[in-house]
């Protein structure tokens, strides 16, 4: 999960209630780490190339992205000009108190509880129970992307 | 002829011996004297192609070609005798040479691309094989031109201005954008008829397609669609079409072209031929893949190649066309032609000599004789 703890998330702080799920930009302003979204799922860019207008026709982007929740690769390629989707990105910080049921019991920055995000089936998850086992406290980090949200990331709270 | 026989005395004998050896005219007996054209008799180009054949090296080659094509085209099976278990009908009168057209892309880059589809148009040619190019820059031809310019601009600069060049044409990056416009709504069609009506696509079947939709009159495709006259490119995707089912693959994905049905399609037409012609035009795919198809049958009854190749590398390109009759590709009793010329020179004047020279308008009937379907 080294690619998702790279993930530079600019701080979408509205990016709750009332916005957008995604915003449109020129295929030719997408730039590597950053995000788009392709076949309907919010992607981080790993690699990108552009071809210019010859005798394949017009300027092209190759795009090669992974799923910030799955991790699954997808290959895109796009005219320049035209316009595509890129997710709106929000991630959070939260601390882990307990997990109960297979639900994570989550406590913010500002005190407030969360309780609505099931433990990762992943090695994340397997971290996360192994931490509360040892009586460490994990720190989680959460990403929103196209209404869905996800553990990415877990570390030793410092505190 | 004798103008040197000026001996003095003093020759020495052995050296006469030695110089001098006795001619004998009958070895020359049959053999048509080197002559060329008088343009005392006026600027008439049908006389001066006829004299072409005794003028010698590739214009005499040229005239041989002339001869052949138009064998390959007054050919009727009811010239033949009648075989046993045959019977002498009508089918006997017009059951005439299929002959096999190939041409590389450049040709159809240059203006014999127009030649080309004067012979489509009026279905004097039965099945047609060329590359991704050769298919392709007919069709941008018709969206938008092709430019003349010269062979020793700078590939730099070109690049720079979004100019390629082939050979001394340009072509504009624009032209295939307005290539890629218009085919990429066909392409979606396409796997939309492979998934909802089991439509197995072959080259040749694409090229059919592509012909019907754009429905312009400069179009060889355009012409072969309407003909029912198959256009075989077994290498299709080597091109901007291809590059295009590249691009599109990623949008669409699916589409699947089946290249072991045209083989079969194609070896056919040679194997149900009563008589087989070969065109060729330029060396590579197009030239090997028209005489293997008549491997299947023993090999072509009239052949004509025009092209540069040379043999010494032992490719097939430059193989004269004996090497086809070691192969079987052209009957042991054929007399196949070699012409060693650029194509863009010679085969206006083949067409000019030959089927232009004895076309007849033909019904819609007779547009449609000697062909096979290209969907079944």
């Amino acid at each position: 999960m080294s690619d998702n703890e790279a993930l530079d998330v600019e701080d979408y702080a509205q990016a709750g209630s009332g916005a957008s799920l995604t915003f449109p930009i020129q295929c030719s302003a997408l730039r590597k780490n950053g995000f788009v979204v392709i076949k309907g799922f919010p992607c981080k860019i790993v690699d990108m190339s552009t071809s210019k207008t010859g005798k394949h026709g017009h300027a092209k982007v190759n795009i090669t992205a992974i799923d910030i929740f799955t991790g699954k690769k997808y290959e895109e390629i796009c005219p320049s000009t035209h316009n595509i989707d890129v997710p709106n990105v929000s991630r959070k910080e939260y601390t882990v108190m307990d997990v109960q049921d297979g639900y994570l019991s989550l406590l913010d920055a500002g005190g407030e509880v969360k309780e609505d995000l099931a433990l990762p089936e992943d090695d994340i998850g397997k971290e996360i129970t192994q931490m509360l086992k040892e009586g460490k406290e994990p720190l989680v980090s959460v990403i929103s992307a196209l209404g869905k949200e996800g553990v990415v990331s877990v570390k030793v709270s410092n505190n | 002829m004798s103008t040197n026989t000026t001996t003095t005395n003093a020759t020495p004998e052995l050296a006469k011996e030695s110089v001098f050896f006795q001619s004998n005219h009958e070895d020359l007996k049959n053999r048509p004297k080197v002559r060329g054209y008088d343009f005392n008799e006026g600027v008439d180009f049908s006389k001066l192609f006829e004299t072409y054949k005794t003028i010698g090296y590739q214009a005499s080659a040229v005239g041989e070609a002339i001869d052949e094509i138009n064998r390959m085209i007054s050919w009727r099976l009811v010239d033949e005798p009648l075989k046993e278990g045959e019977d002498d009908d009508e089918e006997r009168k017009v059951t005439r040479c299929k002959i096999f057209l190939g041409y590389t892309s450049n040709l159809v880059s240059s203006g014999v691309r127009e030649i080309i589809r004067y012979l489509v148009q009026h279905s004097m040619v039965d099945v047609i094989v060329s590359t991704a190019g050769g298919v392709e820059e007919d069709f941008i031809k018709c969206l938008a031109p092709t430019y003349m310019g010269e062979f020793h601009l700078e590939g730099e600069k070109l690049r720079r201005k979004g100019l390629n060049r082939i050979g001394n044409l340009l072509v504009p990056n624009d032209n295939y954008c307005k290539f890629e416009d218009w085919i990429m709504p066909i392409l979606d069609q396409m796997v939309e008829e492979q998934k909802t009506k089991g439509t197995v696509w072959t080259p040749s079947r694409v090229i059919n397609r592509l012909g019907k939709e754009i429905n312009h009159e400069d179009s060889i495709y355009y012409w072969a669609w309407k003909n029912d006259i198959p256009v075989y490119s077994p290498a299709l995707t080597d091109g901007s079409i291809g590059d295009m089912m590249y691009f599109h693959s990623y949008n669409t994905p699916g589409l699947v072209l089946d290249i072991i049905s045209d083989i079969r399609a194609i070896n056919n037409h040679a194997v149900y031929s009563k008589k087989s012609g070969m065109i060729i035009l330029g060396g590579g795919v197009i030239k090997h893949h028209i005489c293997n198809a008549n491997l299947f049958r023993n090999g072509a009854d009239y052949s004509v190649f025009v092209n540069t190749g040379n043999e010494f590398d032992g490719s097939d390109s430059g193989a004269r066309p004996d090497e086809a009759v070691s192969w079987g590709k052209i009957k042991l009793d054929a007399k196949p032609v070699k012409v060693y010329s650029e194509a863009s020179i010679v085969f206006p004047i083949l067409v000019a000599e030959t089927f232009a020279k004895t076309f007849k308008k033909k019904s819609p009937e007779e547009l449609k004789l000697n062909k096979r379907s290209i969907f079944d």
